[in-house]
């Protein structure tokens, strides 16, 4: 049925912006940027200093010239209201660059508009100067709960012909015009800035300064202040000598606050859009135009929120070809409807929202289709739930840290991480985490994609309790006897793990680490013992019914109680011990190994992610002196690991655990490193020659420009690895990539000293098992434009399909290339501890083989060397033989 | 050389000790003018003199006659040696006494402009300008006054051949010894060492592939020997050209073909290069044919493929990975300052601001006038800004910002002769950078065939074993000194000619500018 309001929105709309089209057009210059973003979202209300370590953590991707955050979901009583009130009234927050305006601005646009509920002005510190990290005074900001007027709206409904909308919806378009209207005189007119609207929604805040993001919550005095849901954002703003707060993030539109990382290439061509449907841009950042462009298409045009996706960031390719015909139908509509409007180049949108028709509360992240923006996602199961979106994981961990420290229901450790694919037909590119009440009234969280499938964290349930778990164990006897021979015995403590663990408690579990720490202090068996907690960390195995994430915290903890308690070098103790410890305190005390010193442990906690007194210098340094082996714990997006140490460096071994930054193992020619767990972007950029090895997934742009080395990651490579790779690299990817893996690969002949990569596609099931991905390698583009190396795709189901290829081959898989591969795959098999069991099949059924078509050279197809189709229905590893 | 460097920091302080073998003895230089001839025998000449063999009686009054010794009897020979027609001052000497075509008592000679000319060169860069260019690198003097050269600008009608410098009549006497060319490159007072380099330019990137090992020598040698840079481009960092570490610029451009934490390691400089301004978002293409063996194992790749470099680098999309890599690199090499080159979009001052907070010591703004043969003409005329108005925009946004004396800006991209290297300073540049005119300095034709594998007939832009013997290193080298020192004396007297004793003096000068297309001015 087709009614006309959509048409008397826009119209209405247009009597605001009346007197500006006549105008002369002002300097349309949108400020670039680039951002650290990160979004949580709770069961339970949390108090808005847990934005702190994360932003903090991410100064590096702001520069202090604005730092916004978003809250939604409160808590009534917080704010001095009635449950009613905070869900029926808009909170108006405006914000008073000049003070002196305030009566005129309430005047015109507040007290003859709205019936008031209450009015507050937000508390602050009394001098702004005592709050690191701000630049200006922050403005005096209100907060009014308010209704509008009921003949107000009356009239309002009848001069715009809404009388078909419901009075709702004309309710919010009259506080959204309301708003634009003091914008417009206030901040825009003649520049003035004096007051703006900072958000207008229900039960939803936003709050921005000229600093970094955590500066708002101590200045305003919010750190105590619970909701639901809360974003932050650092910008990096690259124009204007005097920043204000206006051009922060998070945007607002109605009953939602969008942050944004990246920038776009078409600003102009989306603010046409926008124009033509009589909505301006009054703050002139891309950010504002996604938020206005975001409530364009959910609350005037009232679109899903799968098609307001598919409107932003469009389903192409090979992705969209693998939609049902139906969808692409609804697709090809909607993309040649908005298309102009779709933001086109990098950017990450994290959006906090309040969906009040479902009593919810959702926070969401969504990729664009090229995914040129790092992005992660992590879900903390349990009796409290905890969804988190950002932009490096380290920000993740810090927040979980920092959450867990004020409610050890939250395991520090997520049940889950993952990244979005992009525009693809799988997920979207979207996940988000709806905050629902069941039947009891009590919030649970839900995950889904773009498409609305539920995104499977656990089938686990039993946890740890941190609160009260104490260690003690009634088998307690057994488990230090047991663990006391083995390590005298010097045998394999893992297995005696991996036979127990399933029926053990978490107090056995945790006592079986204390006393393997207990141990350690027997010198004999330090390095044992790290390596143990190390491969109990790092392998996967059964648990029974337990949650994964709480045994690797129990082990995390342990490790890193063990490592810090080495001596530090000024240590006067004749102790034997090998290891030395190196912390931010007493990093000056720096100096060459004594004789029996073979390890530095480097404590990376405070160090600052990069610069001379990041913990990678000291690593450069401590290597000048004569250190040769190193741990390197604690991390907190450290950057530059292992960066800085030259050439010929083969002698050299870093261990890293923690959250390790971006950078990680950039161009290293020699040393070999590890790392404990997942990491991030930019990981062995130019990396020339060594061993680099990931037991976890790795982020963006993994090894780009590298020239050699051989690389292992036991589980994905996010978009972009391997691009303009040349020389030798040999990398074995256990999982799969987003897409673009290996783009411009030119390393040579793989049998001729030239690189190839292994793409397993295979992923380890909650029992330690490995099985298939749903597909080996779900982009668009594999070994586009490659010229040289080769990729070889675990795919005995044929899966892969020439359309995603560019400019390469599928060639035959032939016995040569599986004495090549194989010595690596062994060695994989011994890091990663895989194992698997199936029918086995020749090599050449499994593994197929993607190369350059040289010009000129004929290719052989690969089908003329298959001969008769055999049935391939279980899972096949020749290696395991 | 700048010793600055040595005296103020321990070098084993700063490099790892696995490196130090890196550091071999750096080559020295001699900044001497010498004449670097022609390496033709029948150079190309604007003008071109006949003698009519059966007239002639060799008097030999018309070697007496010239002073520019065109005309070669040499003693034994039973004729002339043919004209060396390209030294011609031409048809100037027609007002004069030494005019040789009327002052020869048979008649004999007779003097025609040469057609080629007519052929030779384009709008940007006219004959005129190129013989303009070769003499300079053969005498390592500026054009005499006699000479009828039309070299201070050229004729496309846009861009630097718009603006005049506008001389006062009466300008404050300053001496040529008190006049200051230098050009500071750290102006963040960061903790690394300052650069100062004794011109205020230093050579643009081409990559081995791109150019030839002797042309990339050449350029080092003679950065060098003026104390200024050379860069490496992105091709690879040649083990040859370590004698020249202290003058040499690693690029990391987006191919990151020959980039290693060890080349980083070894330089004074690191360039970032993002785009550049004659092929902006087109990232490089070094053709397949060029590829040869030597290049493959330079770059690690496949020999006779053609090589990409993406655009843009796949690990920056956005300001604060610009501030990653930067940061990289400064890990990397702690004494190393970061140049980031990038092309000129309409938002080019932004770019440029944002570098600038990423922590950069030089930003590098590279217009659409500049390009060899390689970048395809569509891009090269029509997507970058021009870099005269590049520079002001981004002077003018840096000094809005309060960020100007903090850092240097350089501008490349059609910067020809030293008429130009001044209008871009008084547009707002520190200095500039140039490329084109050290190849033309080698005889290039801009024939514009560099993209076509092999084939470049100077032996210039090539990789061929063969044609690049046609290039000796000394008289490369040679040919760079001479025409570096010509600029010296050319800007050291428009110095003067304005009553300025400091090219720092003339930055941002835009009230000593005419345009023409301003009336009233």
């Amino acid at each position: 049925m087709y009614n006309n309001s959509i048409d008397n929105i826009l119209k209405s709309k247009r009597r605001l912006i009346e007197h500006l089209v006549n105008q002369d057009k002002p300097e349309a210059m949108e400020a670039e940027g680039g951002c650290g973003v990160i979004g949580f979202c709770c069961t339970e209300p949390v108090p808005g200093k847990h934005i702190h370590e994360p932003s903090r953590l991410m100064h590096n991707r702001g520069n202090g010239k604005g730092g916004g955050i978003a809250a939604v979901g409160f808590i009534p009583e917080q704010l001095g209201v009635t449950r009613e009130v905070l869900d029926d009234c808009y909170m108006l927050h405006i914000a008073y660059l000049d003070s002196g305006c305030r009566s005129d601005v309430e005047k015109r646009y507040v007290d003859s508009v709205f019936d008031i509920q209450k009015t507050a002005k937000l508390d602050t510190v009394d001098d702004w100067k005592s709050v690191p990290g701000l630049a200006v005074k922050p403005p005096d900001v209100y907060r009014y709960f308010v209704r509008v007027k009921d003949d107000v709206l009356s009239k309002f409904i009848a001069d715009n012909q809404f009388e078909k909308l419901e009075r709702r919806d004309a309710e919010d378009e009259l506080v959204n015009q309301n708003s634009f209207k003091l914008n417009q005189e206030f901040y825009v007119a003649a520049k003035k800035q004096m007051a703006f609207v900072m958000s207008h929604g229900r039960n939803i805040m936003i709050l921005k300064v000229v600093g970094f993001a955590e500066a708002v919550t101590q200045y305003y005095k919010i750190d105590d202040l619970c909701a639901h849901a809360w974003i932050a954002h650092q910008r990096y703003p690259t124009r204007g000598r005097v920043w204000h707060p206006g051009g922060a993030h998070p945007f607002t539109a109605m009953n939602m606050a969008l942050v944004h990382n990246g920038d776009f290439a078409n600003y102009h061509s989306v603010t046409e859009y926008l124009k033509q449907r009589n909505i301006y841009p009054q703050f002139i950042t891309d950010t504002e135009v996604s938020a206005l462009m975001f409530d364009l298409l959910s609350r005037t045009y009232k679109y899903p929120i799968e098609y307001i996706i598919e409107a932003l960031a469009p389903t192409t390719e090979l992705d969209f070809d693998r939609l049902p015909v139906e969808k692409q139908k609804i697709y090809r509509a909607i993309q040649a409807t908005h298309m102009h409007g779709s933001p086109d180049g990098p950017w990450f949108f994290i959006i906090a929202r309040n969906l009040i028709q479902n009593r919810s509360f959702q926070l969401m992240g969504i990729t664009d289709t090229a995914m040129l923006r790092p992005q992660v996602f992590a879900f903390v199961d349990g009796e409290v739930q905890v969804g988190l979106i950002g932009s490096e994981k380290q920000a993740i961990d810090a927040t979980l840290t920092s959450l867990a420290k004020d409610d050890k229901r939250i395991c520090p450790v997520a049940d889950k991480y993952w990244n979005a694919r992009g525009g693809s037909y799988s997920d979207g590119g979207t996940f988000m985490f709806d905050i629902v009440p069941n039947e009891k009234g009590i919030y649970r969280l839900e995950c889904k994609d773009k498409f609305g499938n539920a995104v499977h964290i656990t089938d686990k349930t039993e946890s740890c309790d941190f609160v009260t778990e104490t260690g003690s164990s009634h088998i307690k006897d057994q488990i230090i006897k047991a663990v006391t021979n083995y390590v005298e015995e010097d045998k394999s403590l893992v297995d005696y793990f991996k036979s127990n663990i399933p029926v053990w408690s978490f107090a056995d579990i945790w006592l079986t680490c204390k006393t393997l720490r207990e141990l350690a202090k027997n010198n004999a068996y330090t390095s044992y013992v790290i390596s143990t907690l190390s491969l109990l960390n790092d392998q996967n195995f059964p648990t029974g019914n337990k949650r994964r994430s709480h045994i690797l915290h129990i082990v995390r903890t342990e490790l890193d109680l063990l490592l810090k308690s080495f001596p530090k070098l000024m240590s006067k103790l004749e102790d034997g011990n090998t290891y030395r410890l190196l912390d931010f305190g007493t990093r000056d005390d720096l100096r060459k190994p004594k004789d029996d010193e073979k390890t530095l442990v480097i404590d990376a906690k405070l160090f600052p992610p990069e610069g001379n007194e990041c913990d990678a210098m000291y690593l450069v340094n401590a290597f000048k002196m004569g250190w040769r082996n190193f741990i390197v714990f604690n991390c907190a997006g450290q950057r530059y690991i292992g960066c800085g140490l030259g050439p010929e460096t083969h002698d050299v071994s870093i261990e890293v655990y923690g959250s390790c930054g971006d950078y990680l193992a950039s161009g290293i020619d020699g040393l070999s490193i590890t790392v404990h767990g997942n990491a991030q972007d930019q990981l062995g950029q130019i990396i020339k020659d060594g061993k680099f090895v990931i037991h976890g997934d790795v982020g963006q742009t993994f090894l780009y420009g590298a020239k050699g080395g051989s690389v292992f990651v036991k589980g994905n490579a996010a978009g972009r690895p391997m691009i303009n790779s040349v020389g030798r690299p040999k990398v074995i990817i256990n999982g799969t990539s987003l897409d673009f893996l290996g783009e411009s690969f030119m390393a040579g002949d793989p049998h001729n000293k030239g690189g190839f990569v292994v793409v397993n596609g295979i992923k380890f099931d909650e029992e330690g098992q490995v099985v298939p991905l749903p597909e080996p390698y779900p982009g668009s583009n594999l070994f586009s434009l490659a010229s040289g190396g080769a990729a070889f795709i675990r795919d005995p189901h044929r899966q892969l399909v020439s359309q995603q290829l560019n400019g390469c081959i599928f060639t035959p898989f032939t016995e040569k290339d599986w004495e090549l591969i194989l010595p690596y795959l062994k060695k994989k098999k011994k890091l990663f501890g895989l194992t698997v069991d199936g029918k086995r099949l020749k090599p050449s059924r499994v593994y197929r083989k993607v190369a350059p078509s040289i010009e000129g050279v004929p290719s052989t197809p690969e089908k003329d060397v298959y001969g008769e189709e055999e049935e391939v229905d279980e899972l096949v590893e020749e290696e395991a033989k | 050389m700048d010793q600055s460097l040595e005296n103020n920091f321990n070098l084993e302080e700063i490099l790892p000790a696995n490196t130090f073998k890196t550091r071999v003895t750096q080559t020295k230089v001699e900044r001497i003018v010498k004449s670097a001839p022609t390496r033709y025998r029948n150079e190309i000449a604007k003008y071109i003199i006949f003698r009519n063999e059966e007239k002639c009686k060799l008097c030999g009054k018309c070697v007496a006659t010239c002073t520019k010794g065109v005309h070669i009897l040499k003693q034994g020979y039973k004729l002339f040696a043919s004209p060396l027609s390209y030294k011609c001052n031409g048809f100037v000497c027609e007002k004069t006494d030494h005019f040789c075509v009327s002052n020869c008592p048979e008649g004999a000679l007779r003097l025609v402009k040469s057609p080629m000319m007519e052929a030779l060169g384009d709008y940007r860069w006219p004959a005129d300008m190129m013989l303009a260019t070769w003499h300079m690198a053969e005498t390592g003097n500026p054009i005499p006054e006699d000479c009828d050269f039309e070299y201070e600008t050229g004729d496309s009608d846009g861009g630097f051949d718009r603006i005049r410098i506008a001389f006062p009549d009466n300008p404050v006497t300053v001496s040529e010894d008190e006049i200051d060319i230098s050009l500071d490159l750290n102006k963040r007072n960061d903790g690394r060492p300052n650069i100062k380099i004794d011109v205020p330019w230093y050579g643009g990137g081409m990559s081995f592939g791109s150019i030839s090992n002797v042309t990339q020598l050449s350029k080092a040698r003679a950065a060098t020997a003026w104390n200024t840079f050379s860069c490496s481009g992105e091709g690879g960092y040649m083990e040859r050209l370590r004698p020249y570490d202290d003058h040499m610029i690693t690029q990391v451009a987006t191919g990151l073909f020959g980039v290693r934490e060890e080349t980083i390691q070894r330089v004074r400089i690191i360039e970032f290069k993002y785009a550049q301004g004659a092929k902006p978002g087109l990232g490089g293409h070094l053709l397949g044919t060029k590829n040869t063996p030597a290049v493959a194992k330079m770059r690690e790749a496949v020999q006779g493929i053609p090589l990409f470099s993406p655009f843009p680098f796949h690990s920056v999309y956005s300001i604060e990975d610009h501030m990653k890599h930067i940061d990289w690199m400064k890990h990397i090499n702690t004494r190393a300052l970061i140049s980031t080159k990038v092309s000129t979009p309409t938002d080019v001052d932004m770019v440029a601001v944002g570098s600038y907070y990423a922590g950069t010591h030089i930003i590098h703004i590279d217009g659409g006038y500049g390009g060899t043969g390689a970048a395809p003409d569509i891009a090269k005329k029509n997507i970058a800004m021009p870099i005269d108005y590049a520079i002001p925009k981004v002077h003018n946004f840096l000094v809005s910002e309060g960020a100007r004396d903090t850092v240097v800006l350089m501008a490349s991209g059609g910067i020809r002769n030293y008429f130009d290297i001044v209008k871009a300073i008084m547009l707002g540049a520190d200095g500039v950078i140039v490329g084109t005119a050290e190849l033309i300095a080698l005889s290039c034709l801009r024939c514009s065939r560099c993209s076509s594998g092999r084939g470049c007939p100077r032996g210039i832009a090539t990789t061929d074993p063969g044609l690049i013997t046609q290039v000796e290193l000394d008289w490369g080298t040679q040919r760079i000194i001479n025409l570096y020192n010509a600029w010296t004396i050319g800007i050291k007297d428009i110095l003067k000619r304005l009553g300025l004793k400091s090219i720092k003096e003339l930055r941002g000068r835009t009230d000593l500018l005419r345009h023409l297309d301003i009336s009233n001015n």
